[in-house]
């Protein structure tokens, strides 16, 4: 490989430019793909990194400060109802959206601190309360309601969080955001 | 006269590795390929995640020793979408990215994604498998199709892992060890892959 490029990042067709609200310290990487015709909005010190798909066609997409979206994640993705709503996906703060996880459109809310897990498919309209955490792969149904401090894990089940680690789990993020801000060169002039 | 070759899909380095050109390297120079190893279209490789903590001070050297992010070893192959991702957890109160060390002859199966701390050698991953960060798989492991490894699970040798939550089901029978080889599989890809014996 030659060793003057840094990355190879095959090129992706995008498909409209979103209008957007960064705050002015968001990391976002080079190659996250932003499209849609509503408003994207990224608040304080979040993350998202490359190739994150952040999809507002079906309505805005709110994220809240410092969450991390991982990359291959796709927010706002138009599911089989196919609607469109004002809000389509609102993540509240300190939310973790690992690697290959969709998030379907349609007024999902995800709560403050939840870990949605590597690969985890959330359906359109749900309701995923606080500090929950959904382990890779899980499935929300359209329309679920996930009460906080919940646990889902394989196949459905679920459990309730009682480990009371939400004050610290929110300081390794902020933590986690600091090293990942210095490691991701972030462009967020190139959505604006 | 010589026609130029059509581009091919892989691109071939001298060490033999065969890179596809729609696979997502990011970092690539903290990305070590052991040679002769296979990456598929469309996998993503994070090479940017490196350890954020230095050992000894290194304010001065530009080009730190060991800044490897992502190791892998020779005859890997990596299988489409699949994503290979250091792990990270907080340590010593900061938080830092390790690096993730995977050995010779792995196989990784389409639409998995790796997070673990180390791979062992002559392994076996299906496709769409989860492994959790800092898990450490150890030699001639086979894990099935879907398996979901929590993090910091540690698998040992010669088994065979399922379920979600993974599970140790089985061992690797004795005359099993052949399969795991992937040297006939190198073979097969590339730009001009050799014509199928008849």
């Amino acid at each position: 490989m030659s060793s003057k490029r840094h990355s190879i990042l095959p090129a992706v067709s995008a498909g409209p430019k979103p209008p957007v609200r960064f705050s002015s310290s968001i990391t976002i990487a080079d190659s996250a793909l932003l499209t849609g015709t509503n408003l994207i909005t990224i608040s304080t010190e979040s993350v998202i990194h490359p190739r994150a798909k952040l999809d507002s066609l079906a309505g805005c997409i709110t994220i809240g400060r410092r969450c991390v979206v991982h990359e291959r994640t796709t927010l706002g993705a138009i599911g089989t109802s196919g609607k469109v709503t004002e809000q389509a996906v609102t993540l509240g703060d300190y939310v973790t959206v690992e690697v290959a996880a969709s998030i379907e459109a349609g007024n999902t809310i995800i709560g403050e601190g939840t870990t949605v897990g590597v690969g985890a498919r959330i359906g359109a309209g749900a309701f995923i309360g606080k500090h929950c955490t959904l382990t890779p792969h899980t499935e929300i149904r359209a329309g679920e309601v996930v009460p906080d401090f919940t646990v889902v894990y394989s196949n459905g089940m679920r459990r309730m969080d009682k480990r009371g680690v939400a004050d610290l789990k929110n300081k390794g993020q902020a933590r986690q955001i600091d090293v990942l801000r210095r490691m991701i060169p972030s462009n967020p002039a190139k959505f604006t | 006269m010589s026609r130029r070759p059509p581009r091919g899909e892989y691109i071939e380095t001298d060490t033999g590795n065969k890179v596809a050109r729609k696979a997502t390297l990011v970092g690539t120079q903290n990305i070590m390929l052991g040679g002769k190893t296979v990456i598929q279209p469309e996998v993503m490789i994070r090479g940017d995640l490196i350890r954020s903590i230095q050992s000894s001070s290194s304010s001065s050297s530009s080009a730190t020793p060991n800044n490897t992010a992502v190791a892998i070893g020779r005859y890997c192959f990596l299988s489409r979408a699949s994503c290979l991702r250091p792990p990270g957890r907080l340590y010593k109160g900061a938080f830092t990215y390790m690096p993730l060390r995977i050995g010779d002859h792995v196989f990784v199966g389409p639409s998995s994604v790796i997070q673990a701390a180390s791979i062992g050698n002559h392994v076996h991953i299906g496709a769409r498998v989860v492994v959790g960060e800092f898990a450490i798989i150890k030699d001639y492991v086979r894990v099935l199709d879907e398996t979901v490894i929590p993090p910091n699970m540690v698998i040992p040798s010669f088994s065979i892992v399922a379920g979600q939550p993974a599970r140790v089901i089985g061992e690797v029978p004795e005359g099993g060890h052949e399969a795991f080889e992937l040297r006939e599989l190198y073979k097969t890809v590339g730009n001009n892959p050799p014509p199928a014996a008849a």
